[in-house]
């Protein structure tokens, strides 16, 4: 293995893992995590899967079964309280907006439902050569995770933004953050459940690590970023309506 | 491989997706003169003209049904360009609202949020009324329902809107 690959991979290893302790950290200072309990469960939760996994790395019990099964279950348990997060999310953003709350609710469902329905379509009609390992099977599964909740994270900022509800800096930042990891695990599933060269394989060991650093470092950065202040340009055109108030006197007539 | 290509083709649409919403999210806020300016383009009365049963009545009894189902079908259309520019209203005056809601002043910032409770509603009945409308544009025989609580809504959310006009202006007058 090439020295500088082995160095970007251990700083794409360890690097989002420092910073996700700096969001964990800022998560309990600022009181977050009143209205954000699962997000900075999983914070901690990541962090704690990292140094187990570290661990396990270091002391060289990665040679064996040990390190595949910890990882699977812990992933298992990750993407589990990912979908937690992205209810959170939801619930925060449309909770007190009774009426959009309820019709945001039915939509969500309609939306998972179709979500479910295209991964279960896709994996039948475009499946392709699929590899008989374990790392292929559970790419296979995270394949339809990954659409699942990445569709579910465009829906709630499509939907935020048809009412015109504006999602406080961090909490947009969160959603943002599991959209984008979504997408990029999306990728590296979809590539891993085929057969890999050992130069994709390592390929796609740079694009998840470089793709969840990308997501942690949007957590921190929507966290400390301040808050838009009030009030400057519009974007509905007038003349419109003064053309169409015009034309209605004409037909009135 | 093919299904594989096909999955990261989706990844990088979601990734430009996501991308473009962070970009276009920065967008700034009206300022409350803008605001009252779009209330002040939208002629409610002639809004109100075109939805009134009493006035789809008169016409019914007025022209033969061939005319009359045209003309209701002209109105209707004539109704929705008016909705959908309400519908946008109401999107800014949301926007609005939410931004005024951050105000460090209390009394500004109650007045922004109810400014933009009352602006989602103004838009889910403008969204209900498009809905109404549009079966009406396309079967003109269907009845019209005046769509009432759209324009109370509206008459609330520009109420709510001038006090906070009023507000904002006192505030920056030199004590």
């Amino acid at each position: 293995m090439m020295p500088w690959y082995k160095f970007l991979l251990l700083y794409l290893w360890i690097a989002p893992h420092v910073v996700l302790a700096v969001v964990a950290v800022l998560l309990l200072t600022r009181r977050l995590y009143t209205g954000f309990p699962a997000f900075v469960v999983y914070t901690w939760y990541e962090i704690g899967e990292f140094v187990m996994l570290f661990v396990i790395t270091v002391t060289g019990l990665n040679r064996g079964a040990v390190y595949m099964r910890v990882f699977l279950v812990t992933l298992a348990i990750s993407t589990a309280l990912r979908f937690g997060v992205i209810q959170e999310v939801f619930d925060n953003v449309f909770r007190e907006h009774g009426q959009v709350y309820a019709l945001a609710k039915v939509s969500l469902r309609w939306t998972t439902g179709f979500l479910l329905a295209a991964v279960v379509l896709c994996a039948i009609f475009a499946s392709g050569q699929t590899s008989g390992s374990l790392i292929a099977g559970a790419a296979w599964v995270g394949r339809g995770v990954a659409i699942i909740q990445c569709g579910l994270v465009l829906f709630l900022l499509l939907f935020s933004r048809v009412f015109g509800l504006s999602l406080q800096s961090y909490v947009f930042g969160i959603a943002l953050g599991f959209g984008i990891l979504s997408s990029v695990e999306l990728a590296d599933t979809a590539m891993r459940t085929g057969e890999l060269t050992q130069s994709m394989a390592r390929a796609l060991n740079l694009l998840s690590t470089g793709g969840y650093h990308v997501a942690v470092l949007i957590w921190l950065g929507y966290l400390v970023a301040p808050e838009r202040k009030i009030l400057q340009t519009s974007n509905v055109p007038i003349g419109g309506v003064d053309q169409w108030n015009r034309e209605l006197e004409r037909f009135l007539q | 491989m093919s299904g594989a290509l096909l999955y990261v083709a989706i990844a990088i649409v979601l990734a430009a997706l996501l991308a473009y919403l962070a970009a276009t999210r920065s967008r700034d806020p009206l300022a409350i003169d803008q605001a009252r300016a779009l209330m002040g383009s939208l002629d409610i009365e002639a809004f109100r003209n075109l939805v009134d049963p009493d006035e789809e009545a008169f016409l019914r009894s007025s022209l033969p049904a061939d005319q009359f189902r045209a003309i209701k079908r002209e109105r209707a259309w004539a109704a929705l360009a008016y909705v959908r520019t309400l519908s946008g209203i109401a999107l800014e005056f949301s926007r609005f609202g939410h931004a005024a809601r951050r105000s460090p002043d209390p009394h500004a910032a109650e007045l922004g949020r109810q400014i933009a409770a009352g602006a989602i509603r103004l838009r889910l009945g403008a969204l209900e009324a498009t809905g109404r409308l549009f079966v009406v544009a396309t079967f003109p025989d269907f009845p019209q329902c005046c769509p009432h609580s759209l324009l109370e809504q509206y008459a609330r959310s520009t109420g709510l809107l001038l006090h906070y006009s009023t507000l904002d202006r006192a505030r920056k007058q030199p004590a």
